[in-house]
């Protein structure tokens, strides 16, 4: 289903290249950190979550409604 | 050149017109595209000038034509050429990439060799969903962790309970390839689109016996198909990226458009709202092979990724909104920093060799699961880029992957009509 829409009409270039060099100088001024500040405080909030993490520590039988139920036995 | 070449051509103002040319046209420096067909051939064969040339012989054809010069000629009259307005943007991209390549001061990776890896995952298959007649499409989970909305090729939305497995409602739409369905916030609607152009939302109701198919209400309306739906946080708006290129904003009770998103130069295949607390932004995802982060309220496209070979399915944000995943048909998935601005991980392998459909964080980031048209789910760690885990069980394309609200489970939806709903 999916399909690429043909690229606007070489008569608009100037207008899509003069949208570009916008766009461009709008991404330069952005405040950009380094790796090694933004990588630590992403694996910091991986390993403060970790154990409110389900599928990482698990979740015993009696607390999961997925488990299969056992069948009971009327005595 | 002060005279305007095609004096005595009647040209409105970025309209098109019949003008006739019957002499050949040698202006310097004047980009015009010149389409249309020969009046005197019967057949049709179009007459174009390659962007960047100036001249074109028209000497052997009286030619009715469309003369697109306006934008062109009002940029030129600037003093601006196309040329300079390429080396411009390449300067500025070059600039960008020395401003990324100096924050990489370390990897990703490299941060979190100290962090202990996964103990292996036992995760199983426990539900089976069956019920829909053909591919489902794609699937959210509702916010009580129990209720889920599927989306079909064939034309119907359903909306589960995923611990009974009770069909609560069945929803018709009229066309068929339903590519988008979401859950509201609130538990009482859904949201779904596709082939239709359109983004409808349904009411559902406590009462089994109402046709909720008879309360459905066209939101959103594309030029082309909608690939994805999301409600921000309020079931009063919504949001859609569609195959006509943009992505939208709608007032659901208006059907009022607030805001377009206009950027990518193809078809947008996914979108994902940051989570709450980081603000109003979302990220899109397409076949221009860029993933693009919006803000809601301008509309305008502040960061831009363009590490991808081939279209981007599906993105998704980290839990903590400070980076976000995507999946593509280049059967890579990446992450991206977004306070450092570029991407810090690619999940891959030789082995993987299908393009990936769907991803989805668990709930502490620390696991990226993704879909794949191979029919598996891979399970990738995160922070140390390695592969944790394989799952296996669908019989086709898995189509979309989605954590519970509660992390609890993955609900996985295939080309082999079923939703599996796996736990550990």
């Amino acid at each position: 289903v999916k399909k690429k829409t043909p690229q606007a009409s070489a008569n608009n270039s100037i207008l899509q290249a003069q949208k570009l060099v916008d766009q461009l100088q709008i991404e330069a001024c952005m405040e950009r950190f380094k790796i090694s500040l933004t990588a630590a405080d992403l694996v910091r909030y991986c390993q403060g979550h970790r154990r409110s993490d389900p599928l990482i520590t698990g979740i015993s039988s009696s607390s999961n409604p997925f488990k299969d139920k056992k069948t009971c036995v009327l005595l | 050149m002060s005279q305007d070449p095609l004096e005595g051509c009647r040209i409105s103002a970025g309209k098109k017109s019949a003008v006739s040319l019957g002499k050949a046209l040698h202006p310097p420096n004047l980009l015009v595209v010149v389409e249309g067909t020969c009046g005197a051939c019967v057949a049709a064969s179009p007459v174009s000038a390659p962007e960047g040339s100036c001249s074109y012989n028209v000497a052997h054809h009286h030619l009715c034509v469309c003369v697109r010069v306006c934008m062109a000629w009002q940029g030129l009259q600037k003093g601006e050429t196309l040329a300079s307005l390429k080396q411009e943007s390449e300067n500025l991209r070059r600039k960008l990439e020395e401003e990324r390549g100096k924050l990489t001061d370390v990897e990703l990776h490299q941060v979190a060799e100290k962090v202990e890896t996964v103990a292996a995952l036992s995760i199983k298959t426990r539900r089976v969903l069956k019920g829909h007649g053909n591919k489902v499409l794609s699937m959210d989970w509702c916010k009580d962790k129990r209720r889920l909305v599927s989306s079909s090729q064939d034309g119907k939305v359903i909306v589960w309970d995923a611990f009974t497995l009770n069909k609560e409602h069945g929803i018709t739409l009229p066309c068929t390839w339903v590519m988008a369905c979401a859950y509201a916030p609130s538990g009482c609607a859904v949201a779904c689109g596709g082939l239709d152009n359109k983004c409808s939302v349904v009411p559902l109701s406590l009462d089994r016996n109402e046709n909720v198919t008879a309360k459905k209400k066209s939101v959103a309306m594309h030029t082309n198909y909608v690939s994805g739906c999301s409600f921000t946080n309020s079931d009063m708006q919504l949001l859609t990226s569609s195959g006509d290129g943009t992505c939208a904003l709608w007032d659901v009770e208006s059907g009022q458009l607030l805001q377009s998103f206009h950027g990518h130069t193809a078809d947008v295949l996914s979108l994902d709202l940051a989570p709450s607390e980081t603000g109003n932004t979302f990220v899109s995802g397409g076949c221009d092979m860029k993933a693009n982060v919006w803000d809601m309220r301008s509309g305008q496209n502040i960061q831009s990724f363009d590490n991808h070979q081939s279209d981007i399915n599906c993105v998704k944000y980290y839990p903590s909104g400070d980076a976000f995943a995507s999946a593509s048909d280049d059967a890579t998935c990446r992450f991206y920093d977004l306070r450092a601005d570029r991407e810090v991980a690619v999940y891959q392998k030789d082995s993987i060799i299908f393009g990936a459909s769907s991803v989805d964080f668990s709930l502490s980031g620390r696991l990226l699961f993704a879909g794949y048209n191979d029919y598996t789910i891979n399970v990738w760690d995160v922070l140390k880029g390695t592969r944790v885990s394989v799952l296996f069980g669908h019989e086709n394309r898995v189509s979309r992957v989605r954590v519970s609200p509660d992390g609890t489970a993955l609900c996985s939806a295939s080309w082999d009509n079923t939703l599996r709903v796996s736990r550990t």
